[in-house]
């Protein structure tokens, strides 16, 4: 195994031996599918969807976005702070597997988060897939929490140990919110509807949305998270380098 | 191949010029002190010894390599002064984790049985004394065997025994032919486990050779006898007295000219009780240099 991948397990069981870490990805999200499940159990759903269906893929994003921002955000911050990444830096590891490596566990703990609300979804809610979907919809968990795992690189990069925290719950937040992820748009006003188009999260989102109801997921949705991805990479990687420059 | 090569270096933060035209050479196999009073340059020198700071000026090499290329190839381990340990992880798991990431590591049952953690091994990082975290940072340093160690006041959060034991740990390691560098403010420290003590103050080098080449370059003595309550004044004036200090009712003398200031003192009238004079100890020597009162 390369040290990267080897780098990334270590971080993967680190933060998987947090119990706040869990907390936020699967019991809050838990929780809130719940209360949204009584809430809209009369409206018959929502873009087609069945709204036991639509509420699933919306709390695995949830979860999904939180285990990413989480795993990065204010840990790398408190990293940078307590010396562990000057540590690595005085060892033959680059600097590029450590982002990298950040990065790769950061998407990876969104799996647990996103399967055990489908896990929950198919048990409880009723929902039922075909076997492709299912899978498919961990892929797209996966690949899709790629710009979160980056914006969480940025802020722990570029905010130390006490503002990365309020920055990280700011950004699920508003990305949950605007992005029609905690309550669905159709509810919302309509301006809040344009907004979401714009967001990352919602068209992550709408790419469970469309695998859900077999649908292929539209290419202005896949073209936007995509350059999200591609500008949230880019400026993550240029923070951590300019956050842990040498002087 | 010199082990360490520091040519003209010059490092400047602000207004402050932390290392000044700073040149040293250590050879492979040598066990090196840096001893300076705080903010002499210790850390600034280290930090650009692992690449972590770029000089201004001047070059670094180690084993012919620039800092950076030494670290990416294994060559280098070191214990920074500052940083926490790692969280959410076992003492096993941590060094494991490190000594893979270098070429030609040590085996993990050496490393623990040189670090003496072998009883820790399945303890969390965040579950550890400061002492025993220390042990830790030995261990994460020597991990991938390097050829040269270096370690920034490696002692300062210990106490005497963790002190004594870790010391042992360091020649241990030392004596299987590995180049040492190490950082400290502790004169005894200095004098004891390295065979050469390189003093700075001001970022520049102003001492360099063994203990006893130190203390003999200040050639300060010491005269100490009780004063009681008879006045000090005076014993500042006496012939070849460099300076006075009264601690309870003992004044200690320092003096370039130790013949010359017992016949001043006893000329003086004063009543001498209890004299002693001996050779400067390492201290008084490393006080004389850097013009410091400590």
């Amino acid at each position: 195994m390369s040290a990267t991948l080897r780098y990334t397990k270590l971080e993967v069981q680190r933060i998987l031996r947090e119990p706040r870490f869990a907390i936020f990805t699967i019991a809050v999200p838990l929780a809130l599918f719940m209360v949204d499940a009584s809430i809209f159990k009369s409206s018959g759903g929502f873009d087609g969807i069945a709204i036991a269906k639509y509420l699933m893929v919306s709390m695995a994003v949830f979860g999904a976005i939180s285990a990413a921002l989480n795993a990065t955000g204010a840990r790398l911050a408190e990293e940078r702070r307590n010396g562990w990444l000057r540590q690595l830096d005085i060892t033959p590891l680059s600097p590029w597997s450590v982002v990298t490596a950040k990065t790769l566990a950061a998407m990876t703990l969104t799996l647990p988060a996103a399967a055990l609300i489908y896990l929950f979804g198919a048990l409880t809610q009723g929902v039922t897939l075909e076997a492709w979907q299912w899978l498919a919809l961990l892929l797209a968990s996966w690949l899709g929490s790629l710009p979160f795992a980056a914006l969480g690189v940025l802020i722990g990069s570029a905010g130390n140990v006490d503002t990365s925290q309020p920055l990280v719950t700011g950004s699920m937040f508003f990305l949950n919110i605007f992005g029609g992820v905690f309550i669905p748009l159709q509810v919302l006003p309509r301006a809040m509807g344009h907004i979401a188009t714009i967001l990352p999260s919602n068209r992550y989102a709408e790419l469970g949305w469309a695998i859900a109801d077999g649908r292929a997921p539209s290419a202005v949705g896949i073209t936007v998270l995509a350059a999200w991805t591609v500008g949230l990479c880019v400026t993550g990687v240029l923070a951590y380098r300019r956050g842990s420059v040498r002087t | 191949m010199h082990a360490i090569q520091f040519s003209s270096v010059v490092k400047q933060y602000g207004a402050v010029r932390a290392v000044n035209t700073f040149d040293l050479t250590i050879g492979s196999g040598q066990s090196v002190a840096l001893l300076g009073p705080n903010g002499a340059g210790k850390s600034t020198t280290i930090s650009m010894l692992l690449g972590l700071a770029t000089p201004d000026a001047g070059s670094i090499e180690v084993f012919g390599h620039t800092s950076q290329e030494a670290v990416k190839e294994g060559l280098i381990g070191a214990m920074l002064q500052e940083g926490d340990l790692v969280p959410g992880i076992k003492v096993r798991e941590l060094i494991d984790f490190v000594r893979r990431l270098y070429p030609n590591p040590l085996e993990l049952d050496e490393i623990l049985r040189l670090a003496d953690l072998t009883e820790l091994v399945d303890r969390r990082t965040d579950k550890l004394s400061g002492g025993q975290a220390q042990r830790v940072r030995f261990a994460l340093a020597i991990a991938g065997q390097p050829h040269l160690l270096v370690l920034d006041e490696p002692t300062a959060a210990m106490d005497v025994a963790s002190r004594h034991a870790f010391w042992a740990s360091m020649r241990a390691y030392a004596a299987q032919g590995h180049t040492i560098l190490f950082a400290t403010h502790y004169l005894e420290e200095a004098d004891d486990n390295a065979d050469r003590i390189v003093v700075i103050d001001h970022g520049q080098v102003i001492a360099d050779g063994t203990g006893a080449q130190i203390k003999a370059t200040t050639g300060t003595r010491a005269v100490r006898f009780t004063l009681g309550s008879q006045p000090a004044a005076g014993l500042q004036e006496l012939a070849g007295v460099t300076s006075v200090e009264i601690r309870d009712d003992v004044a200690l003398l320092r003096t370039d000219d130790p013949d010359a200031t017992l016949h001043a003192l006893y000329a003086s009238g004063l009543r001498i009780r209890d004299l002693e004079t001996d050779g400067a100890n390492l201290e008084e020597a490393f006080l004389s240099l850097t013009g410091d009162a400590a």
